[in-house]
């Protein structure tokens, strides 16, 4: 026989799915965040060599499918190096190196919108490039690259859903359980898109309070 | 560790098929997605206010929900109703409606860069709302929005890897079968990577080139 109806215990493996997909995209929108910046400093500095290989992998993964990068990683890498990874390693591996990318592009154009004037009047009161950039540069860029960063975020909780595909069992994958089980498409893929749909919501207005914080100090606010 | 392309060669064909079946996707979605996009930013752009709602409900739907899942919701779903399609075209037809909501985004904002003043201009001449549109307001704004379509397009190439998952054979789906039947999985989704790379740095590339084309008297 069957099991073809919704059972209670559906909604559990739906609130894993769902704790699974948020912490992935969590986890690698830090370590993305972190490895982003990081790149996007060494470009600061000028640094020989490292700069232009940074900018031409960041531009690489820009501009390739996210599920092709899954694959490299997930069937190809241990094939390389002869080791074993889980596919939660591998969606981990790979989306924060995606998120690096993107984040780089936009901490780039964020520092660049901080005006040449600003860095040329540090430099007279005799601040080093490290002072420079943590005093001065960083808190405007913040703001600016504020922006951008949301649409970014928003962007990659979508991605996470493509992990799917190499058996993280994420909220897609559950979707894709419950629909083989009940064979009931509309209703599991319109709650699925809906737990999308609202975590993406949530996203865009935690990062719009944020914004609307670090560009306080710039609000007019009266005599 | 090795890394040894020569395995590869006798596949070239299966992966040219795949990306010949990519490329068609892709530019029957830009069609499609071009023409959904131009409708949703007409509505979004008009007067009326139900027009309006409808076409943001339209792009919000569809910006904030994973492509992957849109394309299992027409892929399962249009079956229980009775709309059998194939993978193909269903495949297309996902990456027409998601790609229609990017695509009005871009659209809108080169009508709403339209100045009024023109606008005016038009509607004392006599024109009717039509005419306005199809000879003033849509040339305008689709020849400023030509770069922005460019990375809109881009996306959507990247995009259409994801339609692997509903087992049409395109250029990753393809890739999938000559890793598992050269055991290289690392060269063949490497080459991959590159691949997609090429054609999308080509897809901008010829974007800007006629994006300058087309605005080249706005100096």
């Amino acid at each position: 026989m069957r099991y073809a109806d919704f059972t209670p215990h559906d909604l559990l493996l739906l609130l894993q799915g769902l704790g699974v997909s948020v912490a992935l995209f969590a986890a690698t929108t830090v370590i993305g965040l972190a490895i982003g910046l990081a790149w996007a400093v060494l470009r600061y500095y000028r640094t020989p060599l490292l700069a232009p290989l940074v900018a031409a992998v960041a531009e690489l993964l820009k501009n390739s499918p996210v599920l092709v990068q899954l694959f490299l990683v997930f069937f190809g890498l241990p094939v390389l190096l002869e080791t074993d990874l889980t596919p939660e390693q591998a969606a981990l591996i790979t989306l924060s190196g995606n998120t690096a990318a993107f984040i780089y592009v936009i901490a780039v154009s964020a520092i660049e919108a901080v005006g040449r004037e600003q860095l040329e009047t540090a430099r007279v009161f005799g601040l080093s490039r490290w002072q420079t950039l943590r005093r001065i540069v960083a808190p405007q860029a913040a703001a600016f690259g504020l922006g951008p960063l949301t649409g970014l975020l928003v962007n990659q909780l979508q991605v996470t859903s493509l992990i799917s595909v190499i058996g993280v069992v994420d909220l897609t994958k559950v979707g894709a359980i419950l629909n083989l089980r009940t064979l009931k498409p509309f209703i599991v893929w319109t709650v699925i898109g809906l737990l999308y749909y609202l975590m993406a919501r949530l996203i865009a207005r935690v990062c719009a309070r944020a914004e609307a914080r670090l560009r306080a100090h710039s609000q007019w606010k009266g005599l | 560790m090795t890394f040894d392309l020569t395995p590869l060669a006798p596949y070239l064909g299966d992966l040219a098929a795949g990306a010949r079946l990519t490329a068609m996707a892709c530019a029957l979605a830009l069609a499609g997605g071009l023409a959904l996009g131009i409708v949703a930013a007409l509505m979004r752009t008009a007067a009326s206010p139900l027009a309006r709602r409808a076409a943001d409900a339209y792009v919000d739907v569809f910006r904030n929900v994973p492509f992957i899942v849109q394309l299992f919701f027409l892929f399962y779903g249009l079956p229980e109703i009775g709309v059998e399609l194939s993978a193909f075209s269903t495949g297309v037809l996902a990456l027409s409606l998601a790609g229609g909501a990017f695509t009005s985004d871009v659209i809108r904002s080169g009508i709403l860069a339209v100045e009024p003043g023109v606008l005016e201009a038009a509607q004392v001449s006599g024109l009717s709302r039509l005419a306005i549109y199809r000879r003033i307001v849509l040339p305008m704004a689709l020849r400023t929005s030509v770069r922005p379509l460019g990375s809109v397009f881009v996306n959507l190439v990247l995009t259409s890897s994801i339609l692997s998952a509903i087992t049409l054979n395109e250029l990753t789906g393809s890739a999938k079968i000559v890793a598992a039947d050269t055991f290289q999985p690392f060269e063949v989704y490497a080459l991959l990577l590159l691949l997609y790379a090429a054609m999308t740095w080509l897809v901008s590339l010829s974007a800007g080139v006629l994006h300058r084309r087309l605005n080249r008297d706005l100096g």
